[in-house]
């Protein structure tokens, strides 16, 4: 049972996908199967089915709700409902003349229906705008909302959209998460609306069965918009059924035994267990996010920078992946490198625990009896924060203590769960913490390190970093963008108010039959782009 | 008689549940975090934004207020709504409460079914070598993990042998009252070990207690079987001690058995009250644990009831 997963099973099941994709591509006709049932275990209690209000990514959701635009497996913007994803070279976005707000125009697709069978029309996008928008109305994610002071409709199928300001990642907010049906809504309370158990999209599922702690049944859109290249129907697959299921260990144990096709978010830790279960494979898709150990700058020992770059001498990426099962990456960037902002000039400290030693001496540490350096009655000993009941994390949290040993530095672990977690992390109950952040395809880093971001609760501020980042998020000039985040990686690697350790992945249980799943490595999960998969017999 | 009593005690239970529900309401209060917690991990949610959300809620009162009027509404059946769902608190519970109390039911009948003759046997045969085997299961399933259990029969139920789904509360579509049966089995055997082990041990210390006492003597003088003397004679006053720990164990039940619900992804007040503690869904956390207390005051009733039935010396009036 207990088999290590090799990286050689793991590429096998890597090669397997982009061969078959490869073959795909080279025999289009080839054919492809409709019907079939995919069951797919969630991992956490699904609380609603609309994508603005929910407290979770939206996997169920986007089968069913889809956005004008959405990010596809390189985290590059796509066209779904709108025709074409606006930018400034083909005038979907024009500048104002001080270049201080933008117009972006959306052309809409016009064969568009809703699973009511109602057309989609221009006066659905503008409705999503004002429903999210409004007070009363609580969502999870309101962003961009406050960005639109007006939206214009000169047709049935354009959009205008009237920025009161120049937001480059436009793309990430508010229409791509999905458009909500005016002519079901429009005077409903949202809040407590059935569209939060079956809501009506235009995607290529409908809601046929929402039972709250148990599972959600998705039925085939017989009267999909949109066709196959070859001019089949989509979607191929008749049924796709959300299960959840909280417990990890039962999650696998349901895999094991067939209950379960399907689990996108398997815990590293977990993937040997499912090596040489019949019908299943493994694929390991990037993921958006990077783990980071942060520090709190209200403890002045840590204020001070030769700590910092002690700290990051000391740790040992590889061991820190070992731990995870071997499947992270290391990355020494806030930007991950599959972004085109990514610096690969960007500087690091790399392992080198002499080199941290050296530094400590230098600056005045000496070590007393137990191991531990202080100065002046200032110990190196600090409390360590990560979210307890992660596996992962946890791990990773016990190797970086016992690497911070080895330079004389004591770190405890102080771990907090759920809310206490978040409450310690944004108002800074911590020395140390370490965590990972999952991004959209085009993240602002400003709400992390930024004087005033929201997210930053280490107490950092760098007026060279703040200014940084208002060329690097106030421009569309992507020469300025470019090198205004190179800038920006440089400041942090050096200054090291964090240090990126590694960048995320997820681990993908499915079936083998499954074909054209492309994992997405984006908050708009795995299954933002489900119309062409199918289950070959 | 114990009609009116019973009536009395709920009566009187009054002042206690409001005193519970203060305590509650400090309690869930002093928990670090709150509901708009969830919406604090999203950096795009202006303060504006939650500001307006707290207000719904009610958030921006001191507590003190809070209270009040969560207790105003409350004495008008108003539950209130969830934070998470949006949904109506009771309208929750109830979906939840239907699971769970099978569940328990289940797990209590089948435990009073294997534990009383358990207990009597081996009090009877105090000593001998099944007394001794009884002995030590009970002591194996007081002490086993109810997650190792449950993990050890899935993987020999449904991985090995695919006899039993591994989770769930029924399979999509179908519903029907074998294939509810076939899902209830294996968190029944895991809830129920438990109880069995503990309530056979009370069972049988209770024997023994009555099986020394003169009258017992008495009626084996009198030419009484072994078996009219145990179950006519002993059993009723043996059971007294042991009321008391099933009541408790009861409201432990239909409360929720947080980890077997989980594990076995039944959809019951349990996970409810997890996901609930996980979001600080302050109204429905007070829902479900007014409904635990309430559970609580009841049991106890009943226990006292089953007192008097079982021990014609107990009188109340």
């Amino acid at each position: 049972m207990n088999v290590k997963l090799s990286r050689r099973v793991l590429l096998q099941g890597i090669l397997a996908t982009t061969t078959a994709l490869a073959t795909m591509r080279a025999f289009p006709v080839m054919a492809q199967q409709a019907g079939g049932t995919l069951t797919v275990g969630l991992t956490y209690e699904l609380d609603t089915m609309n994508t603005y209000s929910t407290g979770f990514l939206a996997d169920a959701q986007h089968t069913v709700i889809e956005g004008l635009i959405a990010p596809d497996k390189d985290a590059r913007y796509v066209p779904v409902l709108a025709k074409e994803v606006p930018t400034l070279d083909n005038g979907g976005i024009v500048l104002s003349e001080d270049r201080s707000k933008m117009t972006i125009t959306y052309k809409l697709q016009e064969n568009v229906k809703w699973h009511d069978g109602a057309p989609f029309t221009s006066a659905d996008v503008k409705f999503t705008w004002e429903a999210v928008k409004d007070p009363a109305f609580i969502a999870e994610s309101k962003d961009g909302t406050q960005d639109i002071d007006s939206i214009d409709l000169p047709d049935d199928y354009t959009v205008v959209c009237n920025y009161n300001t120049v937001k480059p990642n436009f793309a990430s907010t508010l229409f791509t998460f999905g458009i909500m049906p005016k002519h079901l809504l429009e005077g409903t309370d949202l809040n407590t609306s059935s569209y939060n158990e079956t809501p009506v999209g235009t995607g290529p599922f409908k809601v046929a069965e929402f039972v709250r702690g148990q599972y959600v049944v998705l039925d085939k859109n017989t009267d999909y918009w949109q066709t196959a290249e070859s001019g089949d129907a989509l979607p191929y697959i008749d049924r796709l059924v959300f299960r959840i299921v909280t417990d990890s260990n039962t999650l696998i144990t349901q895999l094991q035994s067939g209950e379960l096709d399907m689990a996108v978010s398997v815990p590293y830790g977990r993937a040997s267990q499912l090596e040489g279960v019949e019908g299943l494979e493994i694929v390991v898709g990037p993921q958006l996010s990077w783990g980071h150990l942060d520090f709190n700058f209200r403890n002045p020992i840590l204020a001070d920078g030769t700590v910092r770059k002690a700290v990051a001498h000391a740790i040992n990426r590889e061991t820190l992946i070992r731990v995870q099962g071997g499947f992270p990456t290391p990355i020494k960037s806030l930007v991950l490198p599959i972004f085109d902002l990514y610096d690969d000039a960007t500087p690091e400290y790399a392992y080198d625990p002499a080199a941290a030693n050296a530094m400590l001496d230098d600056a005045g540490y000496t070590k007393g009896g137990d191991g531990i350096r202080e100065k002046d009655g200032d110990r190196l000993s600090f409390a360590f924060v990560v979210q307890s009941g992660r596996a992962d994390d946890e791990n990773v949290q016990q190797v970086i203590i016992a690497q911070l040993k080895e330079i004389g530095i004591e770190a405890t672990a102080d771990n907090k769960t759920g809310v206490a977690y978040r409450e310690a992390r944004y108002s800074g109950g911590y020395d140390l913490i370490y965590g990972r952040w999952i991004t959209s395809a085009d993240p602002v880093y400003s709400i992390f390190y930024g004087t005033e971001g929201e997210n930053n609760g280490q107490g950092y501020s760098n007026p060279e970093l703040d200014e940084v980042f208002a060329r690097l998020e106030n421009t569309l000039d992507q020469d300025v963008r470019k090198a205004a985040a190179s800038e920006m990686q440089r400041i942090i690697a050096e200054d090291l108010p964090a240090i990126a350790l590694t960048g995320g992945v997820s681990v993908i249980a499915k079936p083998v039959e499954l074909k054209n799943f492309v994992p997405n490595p984006t908050n708009m999960t795995n299954f933002v782009d489900t119309k062409e998969w199918y289950l070959e017999s | 008689m114990s009609l009116g009593y019973a009536i009395r005690r709920l009566l009187g239970a009054i002042p206690l549940l409001l005193g519970i529900s203060v305590i509650l309401f400090v309690i869930i209060q002093l928990a670090p975090g709150g509901p708009l917690d969830i919406y604090a991990e999203n950096p795009s949610v202006s303060k504006e934004a939650l500001a307006q959300i707290a207000a719904r809620y009610g958030l921006d009162q001191p507590v003190p207020v809070q209270y009040f009027l969560w207790l105003k509404a409350i004495l008008v059946g108003d539950w209130g709504y969830s934070i998470r769902t949006g949904r109506p608190v009771l309208d929750e519970i109830v979906l939840r409460l239907g699971p769970t109390l099978q569940l328990g039911g289940l797990a209590m009948v089948i435990s009073l079914l294997i534990a009383v003759p358990v207990g009597i046997i081996s009090a009877a045969r105090r000593g001998s070598k099944l007394d001794g085997t009884v002995t030590v299961l009970s002591f194996a399933g007081i002490s086993t993990p109810v997650f190792w259990l449950a993990l050890l029969l899935q993987l020999l139920f449904s991985v090995q042998l695919g006899w039993l789904p591994s989770a769930g509360y029924q399979s999509i579509g179908d519903g029907s009252f074998v294939d509810r049966l076939r899902h209830i089995i294996m968190p029944t055997a895991v809830l129920s070990l438990a109880t069995v082990a503990s309530w056979s041990r009370f069972i049988r210390s209770g024997m023994i207690d009555v099986l020394n006492q003169d009258y017992i003597r008495t009626a084996y003088a009198k030419g009484r079987s072994e078996k009219a003397v145990l179950f006519v004679h002993a059993l009723r006053n043996a059971m007294i001690p042991a009321v008391t720990v099933i009541a408790v164990d009861f409201v432990t039940i239909i409360s929720g058995a947080v980890i077997t619900e989980t594990v076995f992804a039944w959809p019951g007040i349990g996970r409810l009250f997890m996901e609930s503690m996980d979001g600080r869904d302050y109204p429905m956390l007070m829902g479900l644990m007014m409904m635990g207390s309430l559970a609580i005051v009841v049991a106890n009733i009943v226990a006292d009831l089953c007192y008097a039935a079982l021990d014609p010396r107990i009188r109340y009036d």
